[in-house]
């Protein structure tokens, strides 16, 4: 229980970990555009570079990443499958009664392969890793704060993000002790039937839930003695500046974006798909 | 006998990541059988840690934990019966309870023991009186008692398990001075009643003076000092030097003492003060009138 690491932030103080949020969020959606875009394997040869480059400079060893590539290699091999299985076009490889492998099938499959794998990593690297989840959504309220006009109530769904986020450690912590104390007694989470581990869980989720809504009812009022009113004329203790680095990421993004782009077009070699 | 003991226990949290930390470096210590010892140390000097690798909740990096002369964890699998022999009162404990009546809460521990109605029934009356919990409230909602009253039907919930080692952390934290006092009277009750050994982490020097034999202290996850509550106190400079303290009247006597009073250098309860000072004036009383 103890070593679930939400949002999987990893520590540490690289170009990327000390960028804003909001620069590390416009990257990551164009980073993803950029991964869709590539139709080509000299796109992949150039997108697989730059994301190569962004592990280096997150300083995020290769193996805390694969890790959180083992968690996802079911949805891996099920996309994979479903691409081999599933497309019907390009040569006839391979017969096997029902089963039929087209030429166009293993590509297919490649390329998804590929752009997962990219997509973890390339979201991992700008966002998750080198970002606390708390930054993140003072990011994605910042980012979003002129929705505003269109009267979307902006901070207050930023703080619900921020409190729920803010309180899962406190909740893990808390059902970790709770389960301890009740192996203490002698419980026993790990046999028996389907029915009885379930009555098993009884113990911990009724303390559970009773010290989750004492925890609300007392951040609540910890919130009202504060004067929290909302978010109309709040400042804010950190408050984000875009410097050069941000830029400079970011633009190296849009690069990335337009590189893809005009490789499709241009440069037209290897083309994997249509 | 129980006779529980370390040997070169070390504990380290989330080995191998970048926020590894080391909570118990090396422990070697005995506790000794039907005694009541105390562990000290300050907030993060690894004494929940400690308490929880006695009962098998944690499992040491190195070292090993003998329990009556066998490894706990030579069969891991059998370590829940370790846990009904080794029974362990968590920090906080009334936010454990979760069934319909303290009764049925109190017997949860009993139940997965697999005893029969009527043993249960007879230990959980046993352990409520030793608790100090009143009868009449057995039948109530655990949420309906007090913040006191439901700190003991946790307590109960351990002791009817009847283990021969009963560890507490900080059974008396946040209680008023009445709570306290009965709380851990009925801990020492358990103890010589059942013979059982009692482990208890405390903050609070005069606690400890008052109810344990034996102390053992901790710092920085080592142990810093062990033995005889008297013998610990009396080096209180180096209890000083953790950031720890002794009993307020060790440290009167140690005044008295520097302004000329002959008083003895184990003071550590109000009682015994009292019968030294006594003995004092007595002998003084004596020679002037002599």
């Amino acid at each position: 229980m103890r070593d679930i690491t939400l949002g999987q932030y990893y520590p540490g103080n690289s170009v990327l970990h000390r960028a804003d949020p909001r620069a590390k969020l416009v990257c990551a959606i164009l980073y993803i555009a950029a991964v869709f875009m590539c139709r080509s394997a000299l796109a992949f040869i150039v997108i697989i570079a730059a994301t190569a480059v962004s592990i280096a400079l997150s300083g995020i060893p290769l193996r805390v990443l694969l890790r959180s590539m083992k968690s996802l290699i079911f949805i891996i091999i099920f996309t994979a499958f479903i691409n081999l299985f599933l497309t019907t076009s390009g040569e006839l490889l391979f017969r096997f009664y029902f089963i039929k492998i087209y030429s166009k099938g293993i590509i297919n499959t490649i390329v998804m392969i590929l752009r997962i794998t990219l997509l973890i990593a390339g979201s991992g690297v700008f966002l998750t890793y080198t970002t606390t989840p708390i930054a993140l959504t003072d990011g994605l309220e910042q980012l979003l704060a002129p929705l505003r006009k269109l009267r979307l109530p902006v901070h207050e769904f930023s703080m619900m993000m921020t409190i729920a986020l803010r309180f899962i450690p406190t909740l893990v912590e808390e059902t970790d002790k709770i389960m301890n104390a009740q192996k203490a007694r002698g419980a026993d989470f790990g046999t028996g039937s389907l029915l009885s581990r379930a009555r098993a869980l009884l113990p911990i989720l009724i303390p559970l839930f009773i010290a989750a809504f004492r925890r609300a009812d007392e951040l609540a009022i910890a919130m009202e003695c504060r004067c929290y009113h909302g978010g109309e004329g709040r400042t804010r203790m950190n408050v984000l500046h875009l410097r050069t680095p941000d830029f400079a990421i970011m633009a190296f993004c849009v690069i990335l974006c337009i590189a893809a782009a005009l490789i499709n077009t241009y440069i037209p070699i290897f083309t994997l798909i249509g | 006998m129980s006779g529980i003991r370390l040997d070169g226990v070390s504990y380290v949290y989330s080995a191998g990541m970048p926020y590894e930390k080391k909570a118990l470096d090396n422990i070697s210590v005995e506790f000794e059988d039907g005694k009541m010892t105390g562990i000290i140390g300050h907030t993060g000097s690894g004494k929940s840690t400690l308490v929880q690798l006695l009962n098998g909740l944690l499992k040491p990096t190195s070292g090993k934990i003998y329990l009556g002369g066998t490894d706990i964890w030579a069969e891991p699998k059998k370590i829940r019966s370790v846990r009904f022999r080794v029974g362990l009162v968590m920090q906080y404990p009334e936010y454990q309870l979760f069934d319909e009546t303290v009764r049925s809460d109190i017997a949860f521990g009993p139940r997965n023991m697999g005893l029969s109605d009527a043993e249960i029934k007879e230990r959980v009356v046993e352990a409520a009186r030793f608790a100090g919990l009143d009868e009449s409230l057995l039948d109530k909602s655990p949420f309906e008692l007090s913040g006191g009253q439901k700190r003991r039907a946790a307590i109960a919930g351990v002791m009817a398990m009847r283990p021969e080692v009963l560890v507490l952390d900080e059974p008396a934290a946040g209680l008023d001075p009445a709570g306290r006092e009965s709380v851990l009277e009925g801990i020492r009750r358990y103890g010589r009643e059942n013979k059982a050994t009692v482990i208890l982490v405390s903050h609070s020097m005069e606690d400890m003076a008052e109810y344990c034999d034996n102390i053992v202290v901790l710092s920085r996850g080592q142990l810093y000092l062990s033995g005889k509550t008297s013998d610990v106190f009396r080096h209180w400079e180096m209890l000083t030097k953790v950031g720890l303290g002794v009993p307020m009247i060790t440290r009167v006597a140690a005044e008295l003492r520097r302004l000329g009073v002959p008083m003895d250098d184990d003071i550590y309860t109000v009682s015994g003060a009292v019968a030294n000072i006594a003995a004092i004036m007595a002998g003084k009383e004596g020679g002037s009138n002599a």
